[in-house]
This record gives C-alpha cells, structure tokens and sequence, in this order.
C-alpha cells in the first residue's frame, strides 16, 4: 500500500519524460502568460494515451457494458478508477513543473467533466461531457461568487426562477479556473419557486459559451497558478433549457455539490507532493553542492534542519495520498479527513517550498531556479477548494458534532 | 531505456503500423532483474512480447559475449529485421550490434539516421551521416542489423493504456542453459576484452598567464602551443 507498483513507476517515468520534453520548455511562457495551457494540454492527452483511454471506457459505460476483468484485456479506465493512484501520479508529476498547469487541465476534466459525467444523464454525457473529457472542449466548474467564498451555500446569489421549460439564470461567480476561455460550464444556482432564500435547493447546470446573456471577463492577474486563466462568469437572464440542469430537481443537491468539493479536495494532494517531491529534491542536490564558508551548506545545521523537516512533509503527504488512494479503492469517504488532509498539505507544499527559496538564497528568489514558482502556485492550494481556514474549522465542527 | 534503443523500438513499431497485422515487434535485451522495466516500457509503447535474458553467470560480460548471448536467443526467434541502439550509454563501446551481424551472418547498418524499407519488406535502405557532414546511403537485403542514431525518428511516450496493457504481454526469460551456453562461454571468462580498472579524468591542471606587451606575449602564445601544447 505504501509503495510504487512497476506499472505506477512506469507512468511517472512516461509523464515525467512528457515533462522534461515539452512542458518544462514551455513554462516561461505559460508563467509570463504569453500562451494559453489547452494545446499543450491536448497534446498531453493524446500522446500520454489518456484522451483514448477516456473516451472509450466512456463509451463502454455509455453503452452499458460491464469492463472485462480478466486479465487478458483489462479495460483501462476501470484499472485507473480502481486505481487512482494512477491520476494522483501524473498531478504529481505534471506539478513538478508547472501547479497551475495541472489546475487547467484538473479543473475542466477533473470538475466540469466529472461533474457532469457524474450527475448527467445520457444525452448531456454525450453531448458535454465527453468533449469535455476528450478536451475536445474547455470546461470550467463555477461555484465561488464575489459574496460567497467559504460560505459558498449560504452566500450564493445566483438563481435559477423555473420558466415553462426553462430557467432563467442571473448572478455572478468569480475565481473560476479557466471561465475565460471555457466552452462548457457547470455552474450552480438557488432555485427560486417564490420560497425564503433559505429553503431554495441548489443545483447545477451545463451551460454553453455563446448562450445569450452569459458573457465572461478577461483573465484575472494573479500571484501565481498563471499557467491556468482565472476569471468571472456573469450570467443575465440566460435562458437555459431544463435538459441542461444536472441531475433531478429534488435531489438535495448540496450532498452532490459537497461531493464534488471533495474530488476538487482530494486533487490537492497530489499537487502538493509534486511540489514538495521537486523542491526537496533541488534543495538536496544544492545543499551538496553550494560551498560557502569553505563547505557545502548541507554540512551547516540551518540548512540540516529545513532539509529534514522538508523529508517529514514528503514523506507525509505521500502516506495521505497513498491513503485517499486506498479509500478511493476501497470506497471508504471520509469528508473530515479529506478537509484535514487537504489542509495539511497545502500548509505543507507552501513550507517546503518556502524553505527550498531560502536555501536557495538570492537564486532561490531568482525565476530561472524555478522554485519561486512553486511557491506562488503553492499558496493557491491554501486558498482554493476552500480555504485552510474553513477546511480547519469544518474538521473541528465535524469531529465535535461526533 | 537506453535513448538509443528508444529510437530503435519507436522505429521497430512505425515498421509494425506500415505491415500491419503480419509483424510482431520482439524486444531482446541482456541485463539483470531491473532490465525488465525497460522491456516493459517498450511493451508500454506499443511492442508485442519480451524476451529477458539474465544469468548470475553474465555479469561482466564485454560487448562480444553480449553479442553471442543475443545471437543464441536470437536462434529461437523469428526475425525480419533486427533494430539496436547505436550504443549504451554508460560504457559507450558500440560494438554489440556488429558483433551481432558478423555472428548472424547479416548485413548491417550502423549509425543509422534515416531508414527505408521496401513496400514488399525485402529491401532497406539506410542513411548514415560520415565525414565531413556527407551522407552516406546503403541498400541492405533484409533481414539485417540496423543501429539506430539520435534523429532516426521521434519516440512515443509510453502510453497509459499501453502500460496497462504492458502487465499482460509475454515476457520469456531465457537463462544460459536455455540459450544453450555454460558459464565460460560468457561473463568474464568468455570476454575477449578485460577491464583492468576505471578511473577519474586526470585533474585538471591550472591555466598559464602570459603577460607583457602583445607583441611580446602573442610570440610567447604561439611558442607554447607549438612546443608545449604541441597542436600547432
């Protein structure tokens, strides 16, 4: 359980080989944001395999078939969701080089697509979903609005009022990863029949760029994470079809957008392991070689002590992602260690890489060593998929309530 | 993998997608237990089954008694074309893939940048850079050992489903006695080389400064470098 099977050390070498070729060349740029992630993204998807993989286990699912389990012809994606160890590695990798990069790629498939594929029925899977997850198409997953952030439910403005056969849409969410160029969105309202706000049931719809009175805003300027373009989605009397709700309207569907919160917890992780993995493994090989004061700096106990303390966090969230690797085999959920684990490591990533920095020195700070990237991407996994703060306070509340 | 063979198996399966579904891509390859995760990743990208030879008894083996060991296993195996890497990357020799021809009594090719072979796959010809940046062109008659250069082509990443797929192809190990040889026909005993010892690059010695006026040190400069350093 706490190791790396061959065929888990294959996929890290294949995406690590994608990486050193063709992401790591182009991370100025994507950093600088002179180019936009999705070609590369599409690239990745095809010669990794994993937009073939995708789309016909997909398929498969769609036509109702079970996958053969013999071992002769193992179908391939019910091996990577039996084993999603598989995913967390390529995160991991794919963050080495470049978080934000994975959060483009992560967000349009992992929660648009997801989201969709979960909840959709057959028409939307086929019709959405799977250009979202053949990357076909962009998609973005819009819950945050400018007045509701951690209290995302409670503070949500936007509303759906029933019309016949439609909704009409009007409110505005904000921070949404890759909304500035998104074809498809996902995006959850109130649904107001004339109720107290209190009582309205959130859901989500699919909407579709091009829809009249759904506009988005130019990228956000942002600390870090600029590989993957942030942004607003403003929505003014979209007329949206009730073939585009996701999922029935009397399903409670905060259990379903909760669920959702945890898939976009549990990617966290692995983004943080790849940002940990990197900068201990940069600041080791420079602690060796650095010389000042006549000796290498590894031999100075400042630098001792941030180096170790650097292993205890690798060696940590690794065991949190083999374990929500293992809980996802074994489909055990537990929403307070998803928040807790979350938490940690997102604490973590952001030490680890602000200690690489100072062992760095003055190059640490320097673009070209590249770790004063990770660290600005590291923040974000502070703050996004719920705060540290709010994943703290609900770890404390569930395990009080218990 | 060696980058080498990399270009090799990429050029064994492109061969594989041009005959379609009458060839069978055969990775060989000599190395102890942790060779196979190099069998594997070609099997990841796309090759068919694995032939992994390994005895204690090889260790130390020079180029030649590779050669001989791969030639062996070779007997058993059906070939049309036999695709290595130029060279391994850690002692550099180039030598197994012509040793390999001479033993299977095939023409080669070696350094191979650029390779064609006949729609009716009885033909090949190969490219080799020499000299002087010329471009050397070769018609072989198939089956023959071709060594494969940086540029020959693009390898595929492994792919994930591949790599799934990796797990459930045939993978034969193949130990001495399988190949038919005893212990001194390899290993050390077998090689015709010896390696006496490695070591370091000497270290290097500190640069000179001449100094004076130019006129006087560019004499001085010239001075040196033709009896000292003797290159002019």
């Amino acid at each position: 359980m706490f190791e790396l099977q061959e065929q888990h050390r294959m996929i890290e070498q294949a995406v690590r080989q994608f990486c050193e070729k063709e992401l790591a060349p182009q991370v100025e740029a994507l950093d600088k944001e002179e180019i936009l992630p999705y070609d590369l993204i599409r690239k990745m998807m095809d010669s990794l395999g994993l937009r073939d993989m995708l789309l016909s286990a997909l398929e498969k699912r769609l036509e109702g078939k079970e996958a053969k389990q013999d071992n002769e012809e193992l179908d391939a994606l019910d091996a990577t969701r039996q084993d999603i160890l598989n995913s967390y590695i390529i995160m991991k990798e794919l963050s080495r080089v470049s978080p934000g990069f994975t959060m483009a790629w992560g967000a349009s498939i992992g929660l648009c697509g997801l989201a969709i594929i979960n909840k959709g029925n057959k028409e939307q899977i086929k019709k959405y979903g799977i250009p979202v997850l053949g990357f076909d198409k962009i998609g973005c997953w819009g819950l945050t609005e400018p007045e509701a952030g951690s209290d995302a439910f409670g503070g949500m403005k936007s509303v759906a009022k029933p019309d016949g056969d439609y909704y009409i849409l009007n409110g505005t969410k904000t921070f949404i990863t890759n909304a500035p160029y998104a074809d498809i969105m996902v995006v959850y309202a109130k649904i107001d029949r004339g109720q107290p706000k209190k009582e309205q049931p959130v859901h989500s719809f699919i909407l579709e760029r091009g829809m009249e009175g759904l506009t988005t805003g130019k990228p956000f300027e942002k600390m870090g994470m600029k590989d993957s373009p942030t942004g607003e989605i403003f929505m003014e009397d979209v007329k949206v079809h009730k073939d585009m709700l996701l999922g029935a309207e009397k399903d409670n569907i905060r259990d379903a957008a909760k669920e959702s919160l945890g898939n976009e917890r549990s990617g966290m992780p692995p983004m943080a392991l790849g940002i940990i993995e990197k900068c201990y493994e940069q600041s080791l090989k420079y602690a060796n070689e650095r010389v000042q004061f006549g000796r290498p700096i590894g031999e100075f106990q400042a630098v001792q002590l941030k180096l170790a303390n650097m292993y205890i966090h690798l060696q940590n969230v690794w065991n949190i992602v083999y374990r929500i690797a293992w809980m996802a085999r074994e489909g055990k959920q537990d929403f307070t260690f998803a928040c807790a684990s979350k938490s940690y490591c997102a604490r973590a990533a952001l030490e680890v890489a602000m200690d690489a920095i100072q062992i760095h020195g003055g190059y640490g700070y320097m673009r070209e060593y590249h770790i004063e990237k990770l660290a600005r991407d590291a923040k974000l996994l502070e703050i996004g998929a719920g705060t540290t703060d709010i994943n703290l306070l609900t770890v404390a509340r569930l395990e009080l309530q218990k | 993998m060696n980058p080498y063979d990399e270009f090799a198996v990429e050029e064994a399966l492109q061969l594989k997608e041009k005959f379609k579904g009458d060839s069978t891509v055969t990775i060989v390859s000599l190395g102890p237990q942790r060779a196979i995760e190099a069998i594997r990743t070609a099997l990841a990208m796309g090759a068919d089954k694995g032939v992994h030879i390994d005895d204690p008894a090889l260790a130390g083996s020079d180029s030649f008694t590779v050669a001989k060991a791969l030639a062996a296993a070779l007997k058993d195996i059906p070939y049309d074309i036999i695709l290595c890497g130029k060279q391994a990357v850690d002692d550099d020799c180039a030598q197994v893939p012509q040793s390999l021809a001479e033993l299977l009594d095939l023409p080669q090719a070696m350094v191979v940048e650029k390779l064609e072979v006949a729609d009716d796959g009885k033909k090949a010809t190969a490219y080799r850079r020499i000299e002087g940046g010329a471009k050397e062109v070769l018609e072989l008659t198939l089956p023959a050992v071709i060594a494969a250069e940086k540029g020959l082509n693009e390898p595929r990443y492994a792919s994930l489903p591949g790599i799934m797929k990796a797990k459930s192809k045939e993978v034969k190990n193949l130990d001495l006695a399988a190949l038919g040889m005893s212990a001194g026909d390899v290993g050390v005993e077998g090689s015709k080389g010896k390696i006496l010892k490695y070591m370091l690059p000497p270290e290097k010695q500190p640069g000179k400064k001449i100094e004076g006026e130019p006129e006087e040190t560019a004499k001085e400069l010239v001075k040196l470098l033709r009896e000292e350093a003797k290159i002019i």
